[in-house]
Formats: structure tokens, sequence, C-alpha cells
């Protein structure tokens, strides 16, 4: 019994650690290869570690792609997005989960619909819809839609987590005389300071990694966020894979520390996420 | 209650920020988009209203649509197979508490979820090259003369593309069979264990019968993600070779921005949204319609 018990434990280790590799392994090649010169990508070593680690492949790289301008107008958009999504989404929440009106769910519902649009069938009426406006290749041409998309996310998580306040806070509060304001910003807001923080990151992740839409509406160089960016030279410089290598591992920095740090947030603003949706 | 609470003017200035962006930007497109359907229209013009016509041609006359419907159910296949059959395997080997670093595997399996999806579209064009690709040299390495243009060839091509986004958004799908597996009471797994029946055996009769809410999840999240795919093939074969990638998205993207066909693009994106909105109601009218409570 205990023979079959350390085997079946040996089999689920290496269940684990087989797709652990094929999962992370791709990963650790491309870092591999942004540090290594062609003939050792494609024929004296094509599998391990650099001989050498040609350092110059970032610097190139960073140089030659505009990597500065791609990374800035990510930075702006993303910034904005969170920031936007998240103060919208929890004054929005707080009336519906704490107010008492006719309308809260209807409107709660209405919202929360975006959850299950692909972003993809609005394009066409998003390109007339920001020309009309005058917004062409500007940032809040990407952050309105980014915004607009993550409300039904971030204003579902808020909701569940404000409904789990207990309501004589409120009541506390309104006895000594606090203004809603005050009630809001400085008694609840601060006790979903957890959830805020998950929302945050997934709603970061998300407008950091955003193609279709940026593909669209953005046809500007020097507007282009870096997952449009990167697609760009990667036609142009095809045969130089280290530089090519090294600019995919300077756009995948950010998010991955930011993964690396808040795992756990992301881990919970995701089942949050699967409780609503299902 | 507070007085608070019922105060009017407090909710709409609450509520207006985000019901204002969403109605414009949203809701409205949406709308748009069903009614465009019904219109020939260059986007300059005065659209002319010509009924179900870009309908009819749709399903009818283009032979890219068919092409692309195949697509997005191929597609959809890959990632159910990949990430839901592949995933509850995995879930259910990790539900063991014995193991140890049970955190550092999750992280492996969701580290590709963080990247951008063009930084990992490329990595996997350079994973598929013919000359210099990764498999292509392990195969080499390996001793075999066997070699494939994975993106290249038209059998493989769309398999390519959606293995790799079957890979990438693993993670995510892990993350909930894996916390719905946990959810199920470990007594009603214990009581089949003391009957002796086998471990494996235990999982197939009591966790995932159980585990009929994640999966209804977890479906609906594959079905919608495989139909809606599009910058997979966008950047890592452009729809090709020839237009063998194509899905709807890719459809109503070239008659939309490349031939300036507005009306008739729309109703590409119309059939989009009413393929999810049946994919959704099928699921969920066919898994988990009982409760249960533990």
């Amino acid at each position: 019994m205990g023979g079959s018990r350390t085997i079946l434990r040996f089999l689920k280790y290496l269940l684990m650690t087989l797709y652990a590799l094929l999962s992370v392994y791709p990963l650790v090649w491309l870092l591999f290869y942004s540090f290594k010169r062609n003939d050792e990508i494609f024929f004296t070593n094509p599998f391990g570690l650099p001989a050498h680690l040609l350092y110059q492949n970032y610097v190139r790289a960073w140089h030659a792609f505009n990597m500065p301008s791609y990374f800035t107008n990510s930075i702006v958009v993303t910034t904005a997005t969170v920031a936007f999504t998240v103060l919208i989404a929890l004054l929005f929440s707080y009336a519906t989960a704490r107010m008492k009106w006719k309308l809260a769910t209807a409107a709660r519902l209405y919202v929360g619909v975006g959850l299950f649009i692909p972003v993809q069938v609005i394009l066409i009426p998003l390109v007339l819809l920001i020309k009309g406006f005058h917004l062409t290749n500007t940032y809040p041409s990407l952050v309105l839609p980014y915004v607009a998309f993550q409300l039904g996310f971030s204003t579902m998580a808020f909701y569940s987590f404000l409904r789990t306040v207990p309501f004589e806070f409120e009541e506390a509060a309104s006895l000594d005389g606090a203004s809603l304001a005050t009630t809001l910003f400085r008694v609840i807001i601060p006790m979903v300071k957890g959830a805020i923080a998950s929302v945050s990151i997934f709603v970061a992740l998300a407008a950091w990694n955003e193609f279709p839409v940026a593909l669209i509406l953005i046809n500007k160089e020097s507007r282009k966020t870096l997952p449009l960016g990167l697609i760009n030279f990667m036609g142009q410089f095809k045969t130089d894979w280290g530089a090519v290598g090294a600019s995919l591992v300077i756009a995948s920095l950010p998010t991955v520390i930011l993964f690396l740090v808040f795992s756990r947030h992301i881990e919970r603003a995701l089942t949050i996420g699967a409780a609503l949706k299902g | 209650m507070t007085r608070a609470a019922r105060n009017r003017i407090a909710i709409v200035l609450l509520t207006s920020p985000a019901l204002l962006i969403f109605t414009v930007v949203v809701a409205y497109p949406i709308l748009q988009t069903f009614l465009k359907g019904f219109y020939r229209w260059d986007g300059l013009s005065t659209p002319i209203w010509i009924g179900v016509r870009n309908y009819v041609n749709l399903f009818v006359h283009n032979e890219d649509f068919s092409l692309a419907v195949e697509n997005g159910i191929l597609f959809v296949l890959v990632l159910v197979v990949y990430q839901i059959g592949l995933g509850t395997i995995l879930a259910l080997t990790m539900l063991d508490g014995k193991l140890k670093a049970r955190n550092i595997y999750k992280a492996a399996y969701f580290i590709p979820v963080v990247l951008s999806i063009s930084v990992v579209c490329q990595l996997w064009v350079s994973i598929y090259s013919y000359d210099h690709g990764l498999i292509n040299s392990a195969l080499k390495a390996l001793g075999s003369s066997f070699r494939q243009g994975w993106l290249a060839d038209r059998n493989t091509a769309i398999f390519a593309v959606a293995f790799t986004n079957a890979w990438q958004y693993m993670g995510i799908q892990f993350i909930f069979l894996y916390a719905g597996a946990q959810a199920i009471p470990e007594h009603l797994f214990e009581a089949a264990r003391m009957d002796g029946t086998p471990q494996w055996k235990a999982h197939v009769l009591i966790t995932i019968p159980l585990m009929a809410e994640t999966y209804k999840f977890c479906f609906i999240l594959a079905v919608t993600g495989g139909l809606q795919a599009f910058a997979n093939m966008f950047i890592m074969t452009n729809g090709g070779p020839g237009t063998y990638t194509y899905t709807l998205t890719f459809v109503m993207y070239k008659l939309a921005f490349f031939s300036d066909q507005l009306g008739y693009a729309s109703s590409a994106a119309a059939v989009l949204i009413v393929e999810c909105l049946l994919a959704t109601i099928l699921l969920n009218r066919f898994i988990a319609r009982e409760q249960y409570t533990y």
C-alpha cells in the first residue's frame, strides 16, 4: 500500500512538472535566445543557456524599435484606464449595492452585460464614433472603450464585495452626521481596499495587453501601444532574432513582475469573475 | 437603511458616469451593428436598406464565411480538449493536499496568461518556424528528418494557431477548475474512497459531476473565446495560407477596413454575436441544470 502510494505521488509530480515545462520552457527559450546571436540560435546552441550574455540585443531593441514611445503610450493608457475604471465602477457599485432605488438591479445587469460582449462586434461603430468625436489617434480613443468594456467585470466585482460590508457602518456614520461623500470615501472604500487592488491589477493586465481595438483605432506610429508596436518590427527585423526576442522580453517584464508580486490578487479577481459569469 | 441611502440626486451623480460611457461606447454600437447589417453602406454615403441580402450573401455566396465558421468550430474544439480536458486532469492531480510547491506549479501554469498576445504569437511564430523553429530543431536534435511548416501548411495552420491560444490561456481555465474542485467537500469524496474505489474513479463519479457549475462557466469561456478568435491569426498567419485561418472577425475586418463594405461587415459581426449568445444559452441549459447544495 505504502509503495503504490509513493508511486502514485511520483506520477502526480511527474505530470505536474511536465506541464509546467510545456508552459514555461517556451518563455525560457525566448529569454535565452534574446541574449544570443543568430548562428548560436540556429545552429550551435538552439536550446540551452546563452554562451555569452549578448546584452547588445537589448540596446538595439530599445533604440531601433521605438520602444520608449510604445512603452510610454502603454503606461499612459493603462494608468488612465485603471484610474477611470476603478473610480467610475466604485461610485456606480456603491449606488447599486448599498442605496435603495427601484432600478438598481436593472442598472447593474445592464452594465454587467459588457462582460459577455466580444469587443470585435462593435469595432465598426466604434471607429465612426471616435471619428465623430475627433479623437482619432489620441489616448482617449483607447481609454474610452477600455473603460467601457472593463466596467462589466469591475462593477460586478465591486458589487459583490460591497454587499459583504455590514450596513451598520453607514447607519453609524449617518448618526455621526457624516455626509454621503464622507461615508463613501472615509468609511466604505477603505474597507474594500483588497477588492480595489484585485480589480486594478486585472484591469491593468487587460489594458496593457489589449490588441484588436488598438489595431483598428491607432495608425499613427507615435501613438502606438506596445502590443501594436511589437508586431510592426516583427516583419521589419525578421532576420534579427536576438533583438526581436529582446524586444519581446522587454515588453513582457512589467506584467510578469506585476504577476509575480500580486499573483494572489489576480487569482482572487479571477475567481470572483467566475462566480459572476456562471 | 439611512435617509442618505435614498438620496436621488446622489444616485444620479454616482451612476451616470458608468451608465453614460457604457451606453455610448458599448450598447449603442451593438444596436448599430445589428441595424447596419441590413444596409449596403460604404461608411461615407447614405446607407441603403437591402433587407437580409447581406445575410444571404454571407450564407450562400461567401466562401470565406463558411471557412470562417468552420475554423471557429475547430478553434473551439482545440480549446475545449486542451484547456478543459488537460486542465481537469491537472486540477484533479493537484487536489492532493500533501503535494508540495503547489503555488509554484500554479504560477508556472499562469505566467503565459499575463503576456501580451502579440508577444505570445511572435514567440510561437518562431517556435513553429520551418528553418530554425524550436519544434523542427528539436525534431532534428532527436534524429528525425521530419520537418513541417506548421503555419504554412493548410492542414496544420488552424490547429497551430488555436494551440497557441489554448496554451496561453490554459492558466485561467486551470485556476477555475482547481478552485471548483477544491470547493467540493472532501467528505463526499472520502466516502467513496472508503469503499475502496480508486482515486481516479471517485473523481469521475463524484468530483467532476459536482463541478457542473464550474464546467458550465469554463465551457462558456472556451466556446465564446474560440468563436471570437482574431488576434492570433491576424499576427501569426494574417488569415493564411490563403484564407485557411479566417475567422468571423477576420471576415468582418477585411470587409470593413479593406473593401469598405461596412454594412456587409456588420452582418458578419451580428452573426458572431448571435453565435456567442446561442452557445451561452445552450450551455446554460444543458450543463448544471440541478443545483447541488452541500
